[in-house]
């Protein structure tokens, strides 16, 4: 199947598909920075004043779909993460109940390693109970997919 | 004289380093390169104005691209409208064959890319679909390259008695002049480099 | 003292780590980020799926460079970090994850580095850039 990666990009980014909420526990924030080797006690020690989540601990969410509910399959199904760019903007501390808004932010191709290449940028946009913006996390997702144009 | 060919900037998607960075890299490390050429992905960057940064730095800045065909990633030097009519630098699904007329027509070179990698280099698409003609230079060192990928370009390159270049494919400002190739004559601008590309007249170096 | 923005040269490397991604830190890793897949937790697993063996998560990997960062600068404040997942890197391996400073604005009193992190064989597997304040 050849992909019109203009037509898709015009077609399904840019709006919000998908609002998902998560709860904050002390103990999943000092596991996810120990077991990465941190060190600061801000991050480890949840008696520290100022104890709170490592500045990418929002790259481990996912929403409740990772593409809208009709965006066409493409390729053979399988898929790998390339990268995250993680934006931290205010702290997120234990008890925080965190919203995430997830939109297709950019669709593009590209050959490498793998092969014919089609790049699904995720954008998921977090903000805390108050409404503050907390983090933006953008996916790079890979798709395969030969009949890319 | 010393050029690195093979750099990428934040004009490309996934370049993350500034170029004036790479100038002062290159400078606070003492780095012996004369110059560095930039190949942005899958386009001509007729944007940048580097002249004040070679004023500053003293150091050769040139533009050329990186072009995706069905024999994987080509370095396009010498630039100029005539090509970028000739074929679309966007595609990603070019020809080998009309990259390589093409270029050579107007008065550039293509040099295909890192042609040890898999898929997106020559060794495996010359295995699978024979051999292309009008291929003189290819990137023999790659500063990206993994494992056995230099080796199987430079074998490449002696099967076939193509001419190696070196580049450093950097994408952050750390990994410049990695790779780099040695000109014995002085280069001052692009012509001087495609004239000297044409020659034959250079040698790859790795700094790894 | 905490290294502040002014301690700070253009080319600065920061002390290289050596982290661990043994199997055991890694389940630990995957079990607080939610992560229950095979190819993370199990050898056999992910050999099922064509890899060599069982890989670290990228993310895991994105931890590791910013506990880099904090483990130089504990007072840095990460403004913005962006890793690409080049190739996975192997539980039970022994990567090196390194950083360089690239970039200083006296402005926003923030720097740039380039990140890191290579295998046994010194090959990249993952490069990043990330933005930093420094007090």
């Amino acid at each position: 199947m050849e992909v019109d990666v203009e037509k898709l990009k015009r077609d399904w980014t840019g709006f919000t598909f998908d609002t998902a909420e998560f709860e904050v526990s002390a103990s999943d924030l000092v596991s996810f920075a120990s077991a990465c080797g941190e060190t600061a006690k801000r991050y480890t020690d949840p008696a520290d004043p100022d104890f709170r989540a490592v500045p990418n601990y929002t790259s481990r969410y996912v929403g409740r779909r990772i593409l809208p509910d009709s965006f066409p399959r493409l390729g053979s199904g399988y898929g790998f993460d390339a990268g995250k760019c993680v934006t931290p903007i205010a702290p997120i501390r234990p008890g925080d109940k965190v919203v995430a808004k997830s939109q297709i932010h950019d669709i593009y191709t590209k050959t490498g390693r793998s092969g014919t290449m089609l790049f699904i940028v995720h954008r998921m946009e977090f903000s805390n109970q108050r409404g503050e913006p907390v983090s933006v996390v953008d996916w790079r997702m890979v798709q395969q997919e030969r009949g890319a144009r | 004289m010393i050029l690195d060919l093979h750099n990428h900037s934040i004009v490309s998607d996934d370049g993350r380093a500034k170029v004036e960075n790479y100038c002062q890299w290159i400078r606070k490390r003492e780095i012996p390169l004369d110059g560095f050429v930039l190949t942005e992905h899958r386009q001509f960057d007729d944007v940048s104005d580097y002249r004040a940064l070679e004023d500053e730095y003293g150091i050769l800045i040139l533009k050329a691209s990186e072009v995706e065909t069905d024999y994987g990633h080509v370095l396009v030097f010498g630039v100029n409208d005539d090509m970028r009519a000739a074929y679309d630098f966007t595609r990603i699904d070019l020809p080998l064959a009309l990259v390589l007329r093409e270029t050579e027509r107007c008065g550039g070179v293509a040099v295909p890319c890192h042609p040890g990698r898999p898929r997106v280099g020559l060794f495996d698409h010359f295995d699978a679909k024979g051999v292309v003609a009008g291929v003189g230079v290819i990137e023999t060192l790659n500063g990206g390259s993994r494992g056995e990928e230099d080796a199987r370009a430079l074998a490449l390159a002696q099967a076939h008695g193509y001419r190696g270049i070196g580049g450093s494919d950097a994408h952050i400002v750390s990994q410049i002049a990695r790779c780099v190739t040695r000109f014995p004559r002085e280069i001052r601008d692009g012509e001087g480099l495609v004239e000297s590309l044409r020659a034959g007249d250079f040698e790859a170096v790795s700094w790894k | 003292m905490s290294l502040g923005y002014d301690d700070v040269d253009f080319g600065a490397e920061l002390p290289p780590t050596a982290p661990d991604v043994t199997l055991a830190t890694v389940r630990r890793f995957t079990a607080a980020a939610g992560m229950t897949f095979g190819r993370f937790n199990a050898h056999d697993e992910a050999r099922k799926e064509g890899l060599p063996g069982a890989i670290v998560p990228g993310i895991m990997s994105q931890g590791i460079l910013v506990a880099l960062i904090h483990r130089w600068a504990p007072r840095a404040v990460v403004r913005k970090i962006d890793t690409v997942f080049r190739a996975p890197i192997s539980v039970d391996s022994h990567p090196v994850a390194r950083g360089v400073v690239t970039d200083k604005n006296d402005e926003t009193r923030t720097i740039e580095i380039d990140l890191t992190i290579q295998n046994e064989a010194k090959e990249t597997r993952v490069v990043g850039t990330a933005t930093v304040e420094l007090p």
